[in-house]
């Protein structure tokens, strides 16, 4: 090979490697493109995709391009670096509540308060999707979740159970399953945020019985270990401990486990949000039939109420350059049809937060369980993380150890109390 | 009995290194053919009914067939990423070794602090869009490049120290220019520390997963290690389609290696004076 030939193999080898690259970045030309971020996982995803379908068959002037996040922390780190680089989607889906404040809103997000289709959107939502000013700057993606606890139906008939009212008739139940040689509770610790139900779900038994606990305690007025109806909720946990309930690997099993053993028959009860009706769908479908649901029940029959999670927002960053089409989005999102839209994609997971959108009639039986406690005369209320910005980072680490029988219910408390301190003054609230 | 005696640590290890690749590998390819409700147990068991073809037309084809998109991606990345690696980490390494200046001082620290201060995610994001090279292809293989080179430039430097100067010396004297010497007398003598660049660094840029997902957002910049969170959320994993995109990644790489596999050895056990 001659001197030339040589360096001209090596140019047009490197000419080649730059036009590869280049090419690979070429764009397709529509009178409007979007792109539409979300969290990853197949549910979500194909909801995306019907809502988007649907909504591009109304407006065909606009194409909406769908990408994915991974969830998690990785998930925050993420989205608030695209916010802080400008570099986010023209729509995004988000945490409401705490994790929605995270972001800085004020600065990042528009400001959708004066959309016309917020008079359609439950005040409920409204308030976690509220910046501190004031403005409204999200509307609700997906449906409300309750916290609870899933029960195994067929087991509930073969014993002759009927759904609790309270806690003791709760654990009347579960010496009565136990005795029939079954696993009555079902804990996953595997995974250790499925450890902290029993006492996130007891939130709406505690607001039954003192109304103020929330603020009081983001005054630091009221705390878990003084306050006898807040520390109730880790003194179940040590009860159901404490009886044997639990299935044997309850210290090594995962979330997946639990909702394999509930759907099969393995388990009676197990504690969880109640978006896990869809996962129990999809990998479980022909089984879905026998799980039901239940608000984790008080120490009242007359009280009993569900405590009820918000579903994640969808948002609009300050730096979108589609910004009418953005807002046209999202308010088909907000819109009966795109409840329904949602409904055909995921099956319905639970009520939705928009005015005049129903379910279908053959929703599973976990689903209608639910529906009570948000018809007329039900009684449902939201979880703490919604009515007060302070969570402790340790509260599952703790919930473990009260699961397993390492601390007490009130050394728990009293150590959860210190952990929410240091949130609280880093979150610079008054009065800690 | 000699034989055993002779061969059973050889043997030994050949059973351990099998234990430690074939298992998970095999577990890979079990899970591969189970359907979704088996999948779910997370277990070592023999799939129900065979699942593949269906697993994998679904992987391929999700999101608007995201797969082919992410192997052109990554392979576009590697490609280029390692090719301009390997000459600019080649090139650094010779001068630096060859010619003493009163810069070189300060060139190995950079070099050093390259290597030791963790690069911000922000900040590289700004320069990027400085320069609009943001979200774009060849914007990656900038990044790539810049985060492997003190490695590179590393193993190139110690290799070169240990080709005689009078190489150089002699090709000088029969006419040879500068890029001369560099293309066609030094760059062939580095040929095994070069493959070991290649192995070590495309391995790492192939697998790469944070980078990309932070510095090329989009789908048609997906690259393979980003889909595998199409599967896999927060609280829904399907673990059937999860392991059947790892088979899926993990298999054309192995090919490659197992088909370069001859020159790579050779390459890494080659004398000094060749090509």
């Amino acid at each position: 090979m001659t001197k030339t030939s040589r360096r001209t193999t090596l140019f047009g080898f490197t000419a080649a490697l730059l036009a590869m690259t280049a090419l690979s970045s070429a764009a397709s030309a529509q009178s409007i493109s979007m792109t539409y971020l979300i969290p990853s996982g197949a549910d979500g995803v194909a909801v995306a995709e019907e809502l988007v379908k649907s909504f591009e068959a109304a407006n065909p002037d606009i194409n909406i391009d769908i990408e994915t996040r991974p969830g998690g922390s990785e998930g925050d780190n993420l989205v608030k670096t695209r916010l802080a680089t400008q570099s986010m989607a023209d729509i995004f889906r988000y945490n409401s509540g705490s994790l929605f404040q995270a972001i800085n809103p004020q600065q990042f997000l528009v400001d959708l308060t004066n959309e016309p289709w917020q008079a359609d959107v439950q005040a409920s939502f409204k308030q976690v999707v509220t910046a501190p000013d004031g403005t409204v700057r999200g509307a609700p993606m997906g449906a409300a979740m309750g916290g609870g606890i899933y029960y195994n139906r067929a087991i509930y008939e073969e014993l002759g159970l009927t759904v609790p009212k309270t806690w003791a008739e709760f654990m009347a139940n579960n010496e009565k399953i136990k005795a029939a040689g079954k696993v009555a509770v079902i804990q996953t610790y595997g995974d250790t945020w499925t450890s902290q139900l029993f006492v996130l779900a007891d939130f709406y038994n505690v607001s039954a019985a003192d109304p103020d606990f929330a603020s009081r305690y983001t005054a630091n007025e009221a705390k878990f270990a003084t306050e006898p109806a807040a520390l109730r909720g880790f003194e179940k946990l040590q009860e159901t401990f404490e009886a044997g309930l639990f299935n044997e690997d309850f210290g090594a099993a995962k979330y997946d486990d639990g909702l394999r053993m509930v759907a099969a028959g393995e388990g009676a009860h197990y504690p969880m949000l109640t978006f896990a009706t869809t996962a129990i769908a999809a990998s479980y479908p022909d089984m879905l039939d026998n799980v039901g649901f239940f608000a984790q029940p008080g120490d009242d029959a007359a009280s009993n109420g569900l405590t009820v999670w918000m579903p994640d927002g969808i948002y609009i960053p300050q730096t979108t350059s589609n910004l009418d089409a953005a807002k046209k989005f999202v308010a088909f999102v907000a819109s009966v049809e795109g409840c329904e839209a949602q409904t055909r994609a995921g099956g319905a997971s639970g009520p939705y937060l928009i005015n005049g959108c129903t379910l279908p009639d053959d929703v599973p039986p976990a689903v209608t369980d639910m529906l009570p406690y948000f018809a007329e005369g039900g009684q449902n209320g939201p979880a703490l993380e919604f009515l007060s910005p302070i969570k402790g980072p340790a509260l599952e680490q703790i919930t473990v150890e009260v699961g397993s029988g390492i601390r007490t219910a009130a050394d728990a408390a009293a150590l959860y109390d210190e952990d929410v301190r240091k949130q609280a003054q880093q979150l610079a609230l008054p009065g800690w | 009995m000699t034989l055993i005696r002779r061969y059973w640590l050889s043997a030994l290890a050949i059973i351990f290194s099998g234990i430690v690749f074939l298992v998970p590998f095999s577990f890979i390819i079990l899970m591969a053919f189970k359907d979704r409700t088996q999948a779910q147990l997370l277990d070592f068991s023999w799939p129900q009914g065979m699942h593949l073809w269906s697993n994998i037309v679904e992987v391929v084809t999700t999101r608007n067939w995201m797969l082919l998109t992410a192997f052109i991606n990554s392979t576009i990345l590697t490609v280029a990423s390692v090719t301009l690696l390997v000459i600019f980490a080649a090139m650094v390494g010779f001068v630096l070794q060859r010619r003493k200046t009163r810069f070189n001082g300060l060139i190995e620290f950079l070099i050093l602090a390259g290597l030791m201060i963790p690069p911000a995610v922000v900040p590289t994001i700004w320069l990027l869009q400085g320069i609009g090279l943001f979200g774009k292809l060849h914007g990656m293989v900038l990044v790539e490049i810049a985060y492997s080179l003190p490695f590179s430039i590393l193993l190139y430097r110690a290799f070169i120290a240990t080709i005689p100067r009078e190489m150089d010396e002699a090709a000088i004297i029969d006419g040879a220019r500068p890029l001369d010497v560099f293309f066609r007398i030094v760059l062939p003598l580095l040929w095994p520390v070069t493959v070991t660049n290649i192995v070590v660094q495309s391995v790492a840029i192939f697998n790469d997963f944070t980078n990309p997902l932070y510095y090329l957002p989009g789908n048609a910049n997906a690259t393979v290690q980003l889909t595998l969170y199409n599967f896999q959320s927060q609280f829904q994993t399907s673990y059937n389609l999860l392991f059947t995109n790892i088979a899926l990644i993990t298999i054309p790489p192995l090919i490659v290696f197992l088909f370069f596999n001859r020159q790579i050895v050779a390459g890494m056990t080659a004398g000094a004076v060749k090509g």
